[in-house]
């Protein structure tokens, strides 16, 4: 297919051609192309289908406002939907397809919509799919869902790779147009830090799209220089490809840069960026957009907006059409007339809606007072029908309704724009984000000297805010083009329909309806016809709905109202906001010191919170997880065991006051705590129920450390600081986290000491009587390498923690194994770890969940009544302390050999199940290798005088119900003599 | 009794790569301790610091440096300070504590963090992938410092020259803090 | 949303954790008489205004320093940020 539609001049490079294909068929453009503009280029007028009655659709505008031309970029996985062809910029090997249709492009077997449009029109959904009520799963339903939407999926993992980033200016320029060039110069030269960004692959905006001059010479020379002068400053960073889509609190501002979506490949570098841009003030110079007339059939390919249609001549060198025709209710419409006839195409006619109109155009049949009423053409207008029943044959219908601030980052924080009756548009209100400001024609400007002219003023205003200099240099001057309009929205005068929103469909009937059937507020009016919705946003649509319904209701514009706009300002992928957190990189990896070793040596890992934790070690011929965790409980309980416990959370505490802080904080009594001793703590919630547990041992008078559960880490440290900041602000203590400093280790079992002493320097006596149950200090290991160890035991047996400073982690947990080689030491991971706490009746998070109190745990007289801690006044409470609550208890299965099951509920046997006779419930279940049975612990309500009592435990869900006896929850060694050995 | 042998790791196996002009590296030889002010105990602590290393107590998000560079004293807080010094004795706190003579709280942090230093032209193209502060010189000069968070991590940012930082991460969390700053110097590559 | 942080300058919210109703900072007496009734007010009962909230930030991404901070809940507005230590002082928390 050749360039057809080629006209000379525009901003593109002619001596590269590119290959494209749409819809299989092959077709050159040029770099600096857009898809559209190629496509226009090689006389492809029919791009798409439209979403509900599946007409025939053509590109309507040149920018990021288009309704129509969406369609299915790059192929595979790659595969991009709803890609507006308007904005995609032209690459080699570029391939589109068109959407919404069935069949061919040209013959879409939906367009049967079409015919069937008076059942179709708005609100049809809610009035025809309400009944028969059986029809709406199998039949309404199905069929609506294959219809809906208007791009495909690939159903495919994106490829493509994103990031986010963050930067920081003085003021942050938002479009490059002439304002925005005007007012980046004049902040640039004043020394501020100035970001401009603008959407379009190439900056200058209207610029390089009219045919004007600036400063007495081309405007898009004038855009040059005022670009090399911006590249040429140190403080002014210019963004191309780069959408700012919202406008947050504090000045803050999402932006998202294309990267790599014009190239053929990303080559493994991110496809876009997600920047939040922190800005001390804004300059939003976002232009405006244009809009349409409503007439009968105007939505034909071929016809488009009439700044669009200059813009593809002047800019990218393409006649949209052979034969325009215009039609106008303002001055800028003439120039397109005017612009094209430059360019040597012919204008078959300038149709002027306005009265007393008396320019003339050489060789063009001028028409004033009138309008067209419909249109005629397959698959794109051929002929345009006047008011008067004239037929005009034409090919382009260029439509110049009149143009639109882009005021919608000046809504993001419910900023309400206001009528301008002078441009028949909105334009921004008095209430924009704080730090923003407005120039240009996103301001109601719409001349381009005044456009200049405001957008330095502006930003010299903007910047002798934050205390700059403004540069005394003149704004560029250009002469400010005729511009009058007077407001014209739709001719009657023809039953055929006539187009309002073209994405949705939406034509002037349906928004008569709408109002007719009492939907009257223009937010009503907006959800019944979906007008505004979709990808575009009603972006050349919204303002024509309004003033239709306002002539509907009889009211004006300003008391019809406007829907308000919310970030993004144009679509933005959901991979953007995910950036890179996705997979394997969802979240941050913690890693154990013994991380290595345990890898190497059979673990299988889980994840606990951001950890990664071995959570058994498999030995040749063990056949599942159960072997490995039988084998490591009984080889620990027989003799020694080894386990990497860094993951509890360790907390510094130091300072004058730390003893009678942490009496605050636990719930028993710590102050007296000897030095060199270790102590089990429970802390509770201000509201008096049960939070965390751990130890902490006094190394020195005002020096402790602490250990939280893994989980708690980082609240417990968050709420001991709010307890020091807050609520006992002087008294000394300081606190810091060193979690990550201390690899620690779990050794355990009655061979514990004989393995320790094989690593303990000497003089370090850890006998029994020298260091006792609970005792801890500071020593060290294998020749003089500090260690801190405590005797403390969550296993119930014979027990140590020793800590090394991390770096030496890894090498320990191997000397460790080969000091405890003649004891046959195992090392045990996460799931023995619970065996064995279960086995202890031990509580942990599935007992300590937040919904359990001191007193459930069997911890009640813990909770000291003689000093103020957090949570005790609250804990004694009535209503936690009643006759028959809950206590925690062990169980058995009668049947030993039956597995027991957490989350089971105990009922009273005899009784029938049911809210009312539930007795509580099972909060852990193991299978206790050194029992030979399945072992619980649960909550049973008065649980520790029933003991012995056989009770149901009832789970409906896993449809098992067992008879369980009531036991002592410490299942092993229950008089401590194990761990005091 | 046999003889055993603790050799030390640490949490980047010592990771040193070149991107273009940019070099990362992990920092293995330095000790790292918080040192906290007691309460009402200013004075004696800017006077204890003075004495011991003749620096000034820096203010929060400013450093200062002995002569010999030898120690870097980094504001975190209003009562918190960090201390970088060669990592020359087994408990680093202890020598700290007996300069200090209990004018001020110190903890070993060493093992906490995991240190990276990165140097090279052009590196805040890299960095404004994962760091949110603003690291122009005017806001961020050499010696300022701030604790912030990147890619989900709590991180220490140094400015220890003009093309130059010192990043301090959680030694647990390394591994996936190297991989976000490697990560950004890929796809910011020319 | 930026919190300007009395001793560090501007920081993203992201910084942050936000606790709520500044009135946190006074918990009540223990061994006041009607202790028991305080705590559950204390615990329980917030306001939730329309408008000038004080709330407590905590700077766990930075300095591990509490805030008060003055904030509109209708517009985000920030008016004060101030240290929640020296709040609790001049609350009289010192004792």
């Amino acid at each position: 297919m050749t360039q057809s539609n080629r006209i000379d001049g525009g901003l593109i490079d002619r001596d590269r051609a590119l290959s494209f294909r749409f819809n299989g068929k092959t077709m050159t453009g040029h770099p600096g192309d857009t898809l559209a503009s190629a496509l226009l280029a090689n006389g492809q007028r029919l791009v798409g289908r439209s979403f509900k009655y599946h007409r025939p659709r053509g590109i309507f505008s040149c920018g990021s406002e288009e309704p129509n031309a969406l369609v299915q970029l790059r192929t595979g996985a790659a595969q991009e939907p709803n890609t507006r062809a308007t904005v995609v910029e032209l690459y080699d090997q570029l391939s589109a397809t068109s959407q919404n249709h069935r069949g061919p492009l040209a013959f879409d077997f939906m367009g049967v919509n079409d015919l069937l449009s008076p059942f179709l029109s708005a609100g049809f959904y809610y009035k025809t799919f309400m009944w028969p009520k059986a029809f709406w799963e199998k039949i309404y339903e199905p069929v609506i869902r294959n219809s809906a939407g208007l791009g495909k999926l690939s159903m495919k993992g994106d490829v493509d790779r994103y990031d986010h980033g963050f930067l920081h200016c003085d003021v942050l320029v938002i479009g490059a147009g002439p304002a925005g060039l005007s007012a980046a110069l004049a902040a640039g030269r004043s020394g501020a830090r100035v970001i401009l960004a603008d959407e379009d692959f190439r900056m200058g905006g209207r610029l390089l799209a009219e045919t004007l001059e600036v400063d007495g010479m081309p405007g898009v020379d004038w855009a040059a220089e005022a670009l090399a002068e911006l590249s040429s400053m140190d403080n002014v960073r210019l963004m191309t490809r780069t959408t700012v889509y919202g406008a947050f609190d504090h000045g803050v501002y999402g932006a998202l840069e294309r990267m790599t979506d014009h190239l053929p490949t990303s080559g493994n570098k991110p496809r876009q960026v997600l920047w939040r841009v922190y800005s001390k003030r804004a300059v939003l110079c976002a232009g405006a957009t244009e809009r349409s007339i409503a007439f009968g059939n105007n939505d034909r390919p071929g016809v488009m907006l009439a700044g669009a249609v200059r813009a593809y001549a002047n800019r990218y060198g393409v006649a949209p059409g052979k034969r325009v025709t215009v039609m106008t209710n303002n001055d800028d419409g003439w120039r397109t007339a005017t612009d094209l006839l430059a360019k040597g195409v012919k204008v078959a006619a300038l149709i002027d809606t306005r009265t007393g109109i008396t320019r003339t155009l050489d060789g063009v049949r001028v028409e004033t007072g009138s309008g067209l009423i419909d249109t005629k053409g397959h698959n794109g207008i051929s002929w345009a029908t006047l008011q008067s029943g004239i037929k005009i044959e034409t090919d382009c219908l260029a439509v110049a309704g009149g143009w639109s601030p882009n005021v919608h980052l000046t809504c993001h924080q419910r900023g309400r724009p206001t009528w301008s009756e002078d441009i028949a548009a909105f334009v921004p209100g008095s209430d924009l984000p704080p730090g923003m400001r407005v120039a240009g024609s996103a301001n109601g400007t719409m001349t381009m000297g005044a456009c200049l002219t405001e957008g330095r003023d502006v930003a010299n205003e903007t910047i002798r805010d934050l205390g700059f200099t403004a540069s005394r240099k003149a704004a560029a001057k250009a002469e400010d083009e005729a511009s009058d309009i007077t407001a014209f929205w739709h001719m009657g005068g023809s039953k055929a329909r006539a187009w309002v929103d073209l994405q949705n469909d939406v034509t002037t009937k349906d928004i008569k309806q709408s109002h007719t059937e009492g939907f009257r507020s223009v937010e009503h009016l907006k959800r019944y016809t979906t007008l505004g919705m979709a990808t575009d946003q009603g972006k050349t649509a919204n303002v024509l709905g309004l003033a239709i319904l306002a002539e509907a209701s009889g009211k004006t514009i300003p008391e019809t109202g406007t829907t308000i706009f919310r970030p993004p300002y144009t679509p933005v992928p959901l991979g953007a906001f995910a950036g890179r957190s996705r997979g394997q990189d969802f979240k941050p990896f913690r890693l154990t010191p013994s991380h290595d070793w345990a890898k190497s040596n059979g673990a299988t890992f889980i994840e606990t919170g951001m950890w990664l934790r071995a959570q058994w070690f498999a030995r040749p011929g063990e056949k599942g997880w159960r072997d490995s965790v039988d084998r490591e409980v009984t080889m620990t309980r027989n003799s020694v065991g080894i386990c990497d416990v860094t993951t509890l959370g360790k907390i510094d505490i130091q300072g004058r006051d730390a003893a009678a802080f942490l009496n605050k904080i636990y719930c028993n009594g710590f102050a007296k705590l000897a030095l060199g001793k270790v102590r089990y703590g429970l802390m509770l919630r201000e509201d008096g129920l049960a939070y965390d547990d751990g130890t902490t041992a006094r190394m020195s008078e005002n020096h402790f450390v602490m250990t939280t559960t893994t989980a708690n880490a980082v609240t417990v440290f968050r709420n001991m600081e709010f307890a020091r900041q807050c609520l006992w602000p002087d008294m000394d203590v300081h606190l810091i986290s060193t979690t990550d400093g201390w690899a620690q280790f779990a050794v355990a079992g009655p061979n514990a000491r004989k393995l320790l002493q094989n690593v303990v320097d000497e003089g370090h006596d850890i006998s029994n009587e020298a260091f006792p149950f609970m005792a801890c200090g500071e020593i060290t290991i294998c020749g003089g390498i500090p260690a801190r160890l405590f005797r403390i035991s969550f296993s119930g047996e014979l027990a140590y923690e020793i800590a090394v400073p991390a770096r030496y982690g890894n090498a320990l947990m191997g000397v460790l194994m080969e000091a405890g080689k003649e004891f046959d030491a195992t090392p045990y991971g996460t799931e023995a770890l619970g065996v064995m706490r279960i086995e202890k009746g031990h509580a942990a998070g599935n007992e300590l969940n937040g919904q359990t109190t001191a007193a459930m745990l069997g911890m009640g007289r813990m909770v000291s009544k003689a000093k103020d801690s957090i949570g005790s006044k609250l804990s004694e409470r009535p209503g936690l302390n009643e006759e028959g609550d809950l206590r925690l208890v062990g169980l058995r299965p009668v049947d030993r050999s039956v597995l027991l099951n957490a989350g089971a509920h105990f009922i009273t046997k005899g009784d029938t199940p049911s809210m009312e006779t539930d007795q509580g419930w099972m909060t852990s279940v193991a299978y206790s290798p050194s029992l030979g049975h399945s072992v619980g612990l649960g909550f049973v309500k008065s649980g520790t005088d029933r003991m012995g009592e056989v009770i149901r435990a009832y789970d409906p869900l896993r449809g098992k119900d067992t008879d369980v006896e009531i036991v002592s929850a410490h299942f092993i060694d229950p008089e401590g003599e194990r761990l005091r050995a | 009794m046999p003889d055993f042998t603790l050799t030390p790791t640490s949490p980047l196996k010592g990771f040193d790569k070149q991107f273009g002009d940019i070099r990362l590296r992990e920092v293995t030889d330095q000790a790292i301790l918080s040192l906290a002010t007691p309460l009402g105990g200013e004075t004696a602590l800017k006077a204890a610091v003075g004495s011991a290393w003749g620096l000034e107590m820096p203010a929060p998000g400013r450093s200062s440096r002995a002569d010999d560079g030898k120690v870097h004293l980094l504001g975190l807080g209003a009562d918190q300070i960090f201390i970088l010094k060669p990592h020359d004795h087994l408990q680093p706190d202890a020598p700290v504590r007996e300069a200090l003579n209990g004018a001020g709280y110190a903890t070993d942090q060493s093992d906490v963090w995991a240190m990276l230093e990165i140097t090279g032209p052009g590196l805040r193209r890299a960095l404004e992938r994962i760091c949110p502060l603003d690291l122009h010189p005017d806001a961020f000069p050499v010696g300022a410092v701030a604790r912030t968070m990147m890619e989900h991590m709590g991180a220490i940012i140094l400015r220890s020259g003009e093309d130059a930082f010192i990043l301090l991460a959680a030694s647990s969390s390394a591994g996936s803090f190297l991989h976000a700053v490697e990560t950004s110097l890929n796809w910011t590559a020319p | 949303m930026i919190i300007n942080h009395p001793l560090l300058g501007p920081r993203d919210a992201a910084e942050f954790v936000v606790k709520g109703d500044a009135n946190l900072i006074n918990r009540p007496d223990w061994q006041a008489d009607d202790a028991a009734q305080q705590f559950y007010e204390y615990a329980y009962l917030r306001d939730n205004p329309a408008g000038e909230h004080r709330e407590l930030w905590y700077h766990e991404q930075g300095d591990r320093s509490w805030l008060v901070v003055t904030r509109n809940t209708l517009t985000h507005e920030v008016t004060k940020v101030e240290l929640a230590r020296d709040v609790a002082r001049a609350a009289g928390r010192s004792a």
